[in-house]
């Protein structure tokens, strides 16, 4: 054929892998390998190769949620494990992200209850898990080892590290062998400088996820979509520093004014659209993992990116049946 | 290869007739070299000086203009597979459609929710581009009239969607000088369609399954005079979009197959997932977009991404933290607090400056976060602050000791008046409301003599 869409890269996209099934020592369904990508999103030949993966956001403490997730959800956000059962059994999500956002309380300090919640969680779904934990330096330490201890063997991916504070959640991440989240602040440089101090004080390369911070659509998402396209070719180039797959999360969308102030009877379909266009966007850019707060954004995104992986569109292109399954 | 200014000088006329629209033949020449200009507008060439600077000057992509007047739109020359490598010039045209077939009410009122819907975005009025008219009756006359009713009611750039050459001169007879967009030439049809084309002035897709059969048949239709193309690859799903799409433009920009160089089509109809293939056209090298009219909650997403990724990424996305005036500030104005994330200062600033209260703008450095993100990382907090009323010398430059925090930071406001001295008023949220805010609140607060 004429044209190839490798662009002569020699790079690969980092494994990791997220969850542990029976046999691999968790309880998990299911465990992902994310990674593994030698070209752009969704230009992979192999018809096999894998949509990212969508993440449902969850809480253990409401009163830190978007009212619009309170309304649409009722009842549901104040029992974490029926919300994470829910994002599994009718949202349709690949993974459940919980946020501790109990810790957030002033002078929080029962740490016991974390772990309480953890395993509450852990028993109502079976999906991997991704779970945040403090926003708090005081108790961070404290707080990831309980996330480690209580997730011991389900391999999750902890969040999130950042440049001034990534050492507790490293040890967790390190002492129960699960991944972390590492984010910057939509810069390829700091990303890079962020993944070799995590990796100096001794996690492995295969247990690093990119986090280059998803600003808001119409609020500086083009930075973080551009950073994603660098770091995702930096990776290509060869750049082991900047080669682990990414997350992206635009939390802030359901904050922004055109979602607020949407009409009330619009205004979940708005949050939907705005959650949905980023995350598509995203994941074109190379993010891996799209997190949503709205559960209808879940079948949304789901439904579009098995239409956008390559596997049956590459044969529609290439008319001599030299490529496709 | 590409030729540079002066071997390009060399082959131009010099006569310095300005008629190409630049003053001599050597910025002429440059504008040639940069990809920048057609070979076309200079009337003196001769047909071998062309054929040595044409396949190597133009635009790798060529400009196509759709529409006449205020709404017209161009789409093409852009140079780049990514935005960050430089940036994306020409935003998709997004077109809403409609069938020959509907009830001409519902025909004008998707024509005047195009005309008249605007969305106003950190000082951009974002709209959607044109209307499409679908000839799903088949026949010319109901086509015509389709066509008759979109123009009584607005003057917007159009798509005639018809592979029937009666259809299309029945349609053009009543908009054959408002230069629509014709979809579109086929490998059945092409001869006829380039000659209407030709005869209208009109830009033309060419529509073939299959980059190879997609580049031969713009290449004919080039052969038939026609220079204003547009691809429409007919995608099958959009994995298989994203493929294509991005084939063509890499091998459009790279000039490895010059009969690919221009803007692409896409029908956003065509799968379930309208939304999916509008956001993905518009990151992934559409240049025209049809879709159906899209729903109130679609829209505004679909225009902000658009606006997203076609902002110029060579702009930086930090202030450099300091004191900024908004006017001519006295002594006595408010200073308002906020984080140096760019986008955050320049709407905040634009809002002061149409508040036409003269103020300071304090800009503490928070590493290029928004407010949100800022509070709730921490990185906005009480020392910044006072190290930032510090630093900037805030307390010679004012007379009163007053700061307005923006509302998302409402919570440290205890924390810093505590460790600043400074008494501190929580503003809006939302920097539209700033004007607002500073004629109620700042100018009536108590304690002014």
């Amino acid at each position: 054929m004429g044209y190839d869409l490798h662009f002569g890269w020699t790079g690969t996209i980092g494994r990791v892998i997220l969850g542990a099934t029976r046999a691999e020592g968790g309880t998990r369904k299911t465990s992902y390998c994310i990674g593994g990508g030698t070209t752009l999103p969704f230009l992979e030949p192999d018809p096999l190769s894998k949509a990212p993966l969508v993440a449902l956001e969850i809480c253990d403490d409401s009163e830190f949620w978007s009212p619009i997730i309170r309304n649409y959800c009722g009842d549901l956000v104040n029992n974490v494990g029926a919300w994470a059962n829910t994002a599994e059994t009718v949202y349709g999500a690949d993974l459940v992200r919980l946020y501790l956002t109990s810790t957030r309380l002033r002078n929080f300090s029962d740490i016991a209850s974390i772990g309480k919640t953890i395993e509450s969680v852990l028993r109502s779904t079976a999906l991997p898990l991704i779970i945040e934990g403090s926003n708090e330096p005081r108790i961070d330490s404290e707080v990831f080892q309980m996330c480690g201890e209580t997730a011991q063997g389900e391999r999750i991916l902890l969040g999130t590290a950042e440049a001034d504070r990534y050492r507790s959640i490293a040890a967790a991440a390190l002492a129960y062998n699960h991944s972390l989240i590492a984010q910057s602040p939509i810069d390829v440089n700091l990303a890079k400088q962020l993944n070799i101090l995590v990796r100096e004080i001794g996690v492995q390369r295969d247990h690093i996820v990119i986090d280059p911070y998803t600003g808001a659509l119409g609020y500086g998402f083009e930075y973080s979509y551009s950073a994603m396209e660098r770091i995702r070719f930096s990776a290509l180039k060869g750049d082991a520093d900047l080669s682990m797959p990414m997350i992206s999360s635009a939390i802030d969308s359901l904050a922004i004014k055109e979602v607020r102030e949407a009409e009330p009877s619009l205004q979940d379909d708005m949050a939907v659209r705005w959650e949905f266009y980023t995350g598509l966007a995203a994941a074109v850019a190379g993010a891996e993992i799209i997190c949503v707060r709205h559960p209808k954004t879940v079948a949304m995104l789901k439904n579009a990116f098995d239409s956008m992986r390559n596997g049956a569109g590459f044969q529609g292109v290439k008319q001599d049946g030299t490529q496709g399954a | 290869m590409a030729l540079k200014a002066l071997d390009i000088y060399k082959l131009l006329p010099k006569k310095n007739c300005k008629e190409c629209g630049d003053p001599t033949c050597l910025t002429f020449a440059m504008k040639l070299a940069g990809g920048k200009a057609d070979v076309d507008l200079c009337p003196y060439l001769d047909e071998k000086a062309k054929s040595i600077l044409g396949a190597t000057t133009r635009p790798p992509i060529r400009l196509v203009k759709i529409g006449v007047g205020e709404r017209s739109f161009a789409v093409g020359e852009e140079f780049v597979l990514y935005r960050h490598d430089k940036t994306f010039y020409h935003p998709p045209g997004i077109i809403f459609m409609v069938s020959d077939s509907q009830a001409p009410e519902e025909i004008a009122d998707v024509t005047v929710r195009v005309r008249d819907e605007t969305f106003t975005r950190i000082g951009s009025d974002l709209r959607f581009s044109g209307i499409a008219i679908v000839n799903t009756s088949g026949s010319p006359e109901v086509f015509a009239r389709a066509v008759a009713t979109v123009e009584e009611n607005a003057d917007l750039p159009l798509v005639l969607i018809t592979e029937s050459v009666d259809a299309l001169n029945a349609a053009l007879v009543q908009v054959g000088s408002y230069q629509p967009l014709i979809h579109a030439a086929t490998r059945d049809n092409f001869r006829e369609m380039c000659a209407v084309a030709k005869k209208h002035n009109c830009p033309l897709v060419v529509k073939a399954q299959g980059i190879e059969n997609l580049e031969a048949l713009a290449k004919d239709c080039l052969a038939e005079g026609i220079k204003k193309l547009v691809l429409d690859p007919c995608p099958q799903s959009l994995g298989d979009y994203i493929s294509t799409a991005t084939a063509i433009r890499q091998l459009a920009i790279t000039r490895a197959a010059p009969d690919l160089g221009y803007p692409v089509f896409l029908d956003a109809a065509c799968f379930c997932f309208q939304d999916a293939a509008i956001a993905l056209g518009i990151v992934k090298y559409a240049s025209v977009i049809v879709t159906p009219p899209l729903l109130p909650e679609s829209s505004k997403a679909a225009l902000t991404l658009r606006q997203n990724i076609y902002t110029d990424p060579q702009k930086p996305i930090q202030m450099n933290p300091g004191l900024y005036r908004v006017g001519t500030p006295g002594k006595d104005a408010p200073v308002l607090v906020t984080v140096n994330f760019s986008l955050t200062f320049f709407t905040l600033q634009g809002y002061l400056e149409s508040s036409r209260v003269p103020c300071f703008m304090l800009i503490i450095d928070t590493e290029g976060l928004s407010v949100l993100t800022a509070v709730a990382a921490g990185k906005f907090n009480e020392t910044l602050v006072r190290d930032s009323l510090k630093k900037f010398d805030i307390e010679n430059e004012v007379s009163h000791k007053t700061l307005i925090i923006p509302g998302y930071a409402a919570p440290l406001s205890g924390r810093i008046e505590e460790t600043t001295g400074w008494e501190v008023l929580v503003g809006p949220r939302d920097a539209a409301e700033i004007g607002e805010y500073l004629h109620e609140v700042w100018s009536k607060r108590p304690g002014l003599p």
